[in-house]
């Protein structure tokens, strides 16, 4: 590490040298401790998390990553525009890295932001092998800051990569809490009626579904940058200054509600892309998903950084400090929301609804007497319990959830939570066009199985999807599931569909909610084969991941070369 | 946006706007004495012209220093993709005016790169509108360029500064230092006083 930064300094003095750097990274078993448990898992020269790797845009960089495991492994550069051989994963890039061997990636750095890296081997990633990458552009940037931190989340779990695999497969709902027991149903069925309240648990039933079902894989301890919450990771700032944070969740699993209790964030970068920049007081950040805010610090004060997870299990904390020792109050967690008949969509058009002995009486009882009527929202399974139901005006809205879902966050001060149509390029990269075609890909599984899929397809059973080089392909996600699920394209970027035209954002990331229907735009200007799946890890290794095989273009060869092979690729 | 919305819409956006510059006092020349931020100057009395360029998201120069009593032609251009503004004011009325720009954003009126000019200047009938034409700003889209003449009385604190929705705390904002002894000299104060730019 510290040669290549020599060497790229040098590189800045002497202009016209090519810029080029190289870099020695070594995987590693480590210890990680939490605070709350110290576990063995994998790490980058060392540690977990691993190294804050930073390059400069227009570099050419060579990584030398030497496995010192007794196991294969990988790294893939989360976000970066590269040549597919370079892009890290098992089966489809390369072969992979064996044992006590060292694997030289080479590639030229074509972006600045935040980014990351992590193993795309077997449960690596979730045992701890993931680091931050940060790319200094070539030009000025369109805002500006006095100091910068990496605040990189992830939810560090007891249990190893495989073991929660095994248990989820012999029980979807082994990790699940929060699942609603006899004496919740015997209040409801008080407050709601009994028919209501059964007509409700049933029907979740038919799902194999849980109101509660919003995190698979609870019991974790939230990190920043490897810290729990009582270990609370520090960031120091002198006041007055204007403090960059660049947030990153490498998370197996967990989504996280940010915000900064006091302080008012300028979201000015998505998934390592520029965004016309948009005040808020929180926001929500998917698994893989990286944004970058500036907080104006005035005062000689402390602030939390607080990182509730979606499905309020766990929590991230760390601190803004002017010294070390400061600390400021830590918020509880919210109140837990509950999946509503919104967010269950599609399925109530499979069968659901089908208990004939219902009578009309009993369906004018309830106050989701509309539910019939497929997608309408249930005031009745709000979770939120001091809702008050059936009042529309309460509830929040944003058109990247279904409307009346239970999973719309709200900022905890009452002020404004980003959304995905909040998101508007700073300067769009490519021309707007026409698509030159679409493709629908349902997300789908049987959470019953722990099988995730698309469009009811599992991945070893799955041909590639094949792209032309130049053509722009509109992606339709369909979501007929009740999880949120994170889709992350390898080596082209996903045009995020906010309605804004040239503007609508460039991201690695496209988190669908439950019942939703999002669209993305891709510009194929990357030949070879590339990995296309959801994020979440252990909805990745059961089967929701595809390989993309584009042909054509200038080195068209590669791609042709290898169409009729098997997917093989490790997630 | 939805045309039948965006004139629904309308009545209560121009309450608001109404409200905002009597409470807030964000339009500076007009409403309440240009004392607190200084008033429109004379051609006649322009000492010098200062060129202050808008790009995305920031200005150049970054801070400029003035005399007491001096009157400037600033020429303001706008080089970058998106719309900016140039206005010059105290941190408290920028941040009303911010207020005001982001209904401007939500209702349609400005859109990255566009300003819809027809929209602004409608007369709402009671004589309200939502022109953006006061003498301390100017609001121009990718390629304009303007002017503004201000005289600069006793008058500190002052920024200029761009409240487009976000963008004054991207950073898009700079001093104006008021020298009050030392006599008028040439040209705007360059980077070497700016604030350290990343």
């Amino acid at each position: 590490m510290n040669k290549g930064f020599l060497l790229t300094i040098l590189a800045g003095l002497l202009p016209l040298t090519l810029l080029a750097g190289e870099y020695d990274i070594s995987v590693d078993r480590v210890q990680i401790d939490t605070g709350d448990f110290v576990k063995e898992g994998i790490g980058y020269n060392g540690a977990s998390p691993g190294p804050v790797l930073r390059f400069q845009e227009g570099e050419e960089v060579t990584i030398n990553v030497t496995n010192n495991l007794d196991e294969m492994t990988s790294i893939h550069w989360h976000g970066l525009i590269l040549p597919f051989e370079q892009d890290g994963v098992p089966g489809i890039s390369f072969p992979g890295i064996k044992p006590g061997e060292t694997f030289t990636y080479k590639f030229p750095v074509v972006q600045n932001g935040t980014y990351w890296f992590h193993s795309h081997s077997g449960f690596q990633e979730p045992n701890g092998a993931y680091g931050a990458i940060v790319i200094e552009p070539e030009g000025r940037e369109p805002f500006r800051y006095d100091r910068e931190y990496v605040v990189q989340l992830t939810d560090k779990h007891p249990h190893s990569g495989d073991r929660i695999m095994r248990n989820l497969k012999m029980s979807a709902d082994y990790y699940n809490r929060q699942q609603q027991t006899v004496g919740d149903f015997f209040s409801e069925s008080a407050e709601k009626g009994f028919m209501v309240t059964l007509m409700d648990r049933m029907m979740w039933g038919d799902m194999r579904m849980m109101k509660a079902d919003i995190e698979d894989v609870q019991g974790f301890t939230g990190l920043i940058n490897g810290k729990g919450p009582e270990q609370n990771w520090l960031g120091l700032f002198k006041p007055g200054e204007r403090v960059r944070l660049r947030f990153i969740n490498s998370s197996a699993m967990t989504y996280f509600d940010i915000r900064i209790p006091g302080l008012e964030m300028t979201v000015v970068q998505a998934d390592g892309n520029n965004v016309q920049p948009v005040n808020v007081d929180e926001f929500r950040i998917g698994v893989a998903e990286t944004y970058d805010v500036i907080v104006h610090i005035k005062d000689e004060e402390a602030y939390t950084i607080f990182a509730e997870s979606m499905g309020r299990s766990g929590y991230a904390r760390g601190t803004l400090a002017p010294e070390d020792g400061m600390t400021a109050e830590v918020p509880e967690l919210r109140q837990a929301p509950l999946l509503t008949m919104a967010d269950m969509g599609g399925h109530m058009d499979h069968g659901g609804m089908d208990h004939g002995d219902m009578n009309e009486d009993d369906m004018a009882g309830m106050d989701s007497g509309d539910m019939a009527m497929g997608a309408e929202v249930d005031h009745g399974a709000m979770g939120h319990g001091s809702m008050d139901h059936g009042d529309d005006a309460s509830l929040p809205e944003d058109p990247f959830y279904a409307k009346g879902s239970g999973l719309v966050p709200t900022a905890s001060n009452g002020g404004k939570f980003l959304s995905y149509s909040d998101l508007k390029a700073q300067k769009p990269l490519y021309e707007d066009r026409e698509p030159t075609r679409e493709i629908e890909l349902r997300l789908t599984g049987n959470m019953e199985r722990y099988e995730w899929s698309i469009n009811g397809t599992k991945y070893e059973d799955a041909d590639p999807i094949v792209l032309q080089y130049g053509e722009r392909v509109r992606f339709k996600f369909v979501n007929e599931t009740m999880m949120t699920h994170p889709m992350h394209l390898h080596g082209m970027w996903s045009i995020l569909e906010v309605g804004e035209g040239k503007w609508n954002p460039l991201k690695h990331v496209i988190s669908v909610a439950p019942a939703t229907t999002v669209y993305m735009e891709t510009e194929v200007d990357a030949p070879g084969e590339w990995a296309f799946h959801c994020h979440l890890s252990y909805h990745a290794a059961s089967g929701m991941f595809r390989k993309i095989v584009v042909e054509g273009g200038p080195d068209s060869t590669v791609a042709e070369g290898k169409l009729s092979g098997k997917q093989g690729g490790e997630s | 946006m939805n045309p039948t919305l965006k004139i629904a819409a309308l009545p209560a956006l121009v309450l608001a706007f109404a409200s905002g510059a009597h409470a807030a006092g964000s339009h500076g020349g007009g409403h309440h004495g240009g004392n607190v931020i200084g008033e429109p100057g004379n051609a006649g009395n322009v000492s010098r012209t200062v060129e202050v360029t808008m790009r995305d998201n920031y200005y150049e120069p970054e801070s400029i220093h003035v005399q007491r009593g001096e009157t400037i032609r600033f020429k303001v251009t706008n080089e970058g993709g998106l719309v900016h503004e140039f206005n010059i004011g105290t941190a408290d009325m920028h941040e009303a005016h911010q207020d005001e720009m982001q209904m401007m954003v939500e209702h349609g009126v400005l859109k990255g790169d566009h300003i819809d000019h027809e929209m602004m200047n409608m007369d709402m009938g009671n004589g309200h509108s939502m022109k953006h034409d006061d003498p301390n700003s100017v609001l121009m889209e990718p390629g304009e360029s303007r002017e503004i003449i201000w005289k600069f009385t006793n008058a500190t604190d002052l920024e200029f500064a761009c409240n487009v929705p976000g963008h004054y705390q991207a950073g898009m904002y700079g001093d104006i230092k008021i020298d009050s002894t030392v006599a008028a000299k040439d040209g705007a104060e360059g980077e070497s006083d700016s604030e350290s730019v990343q």
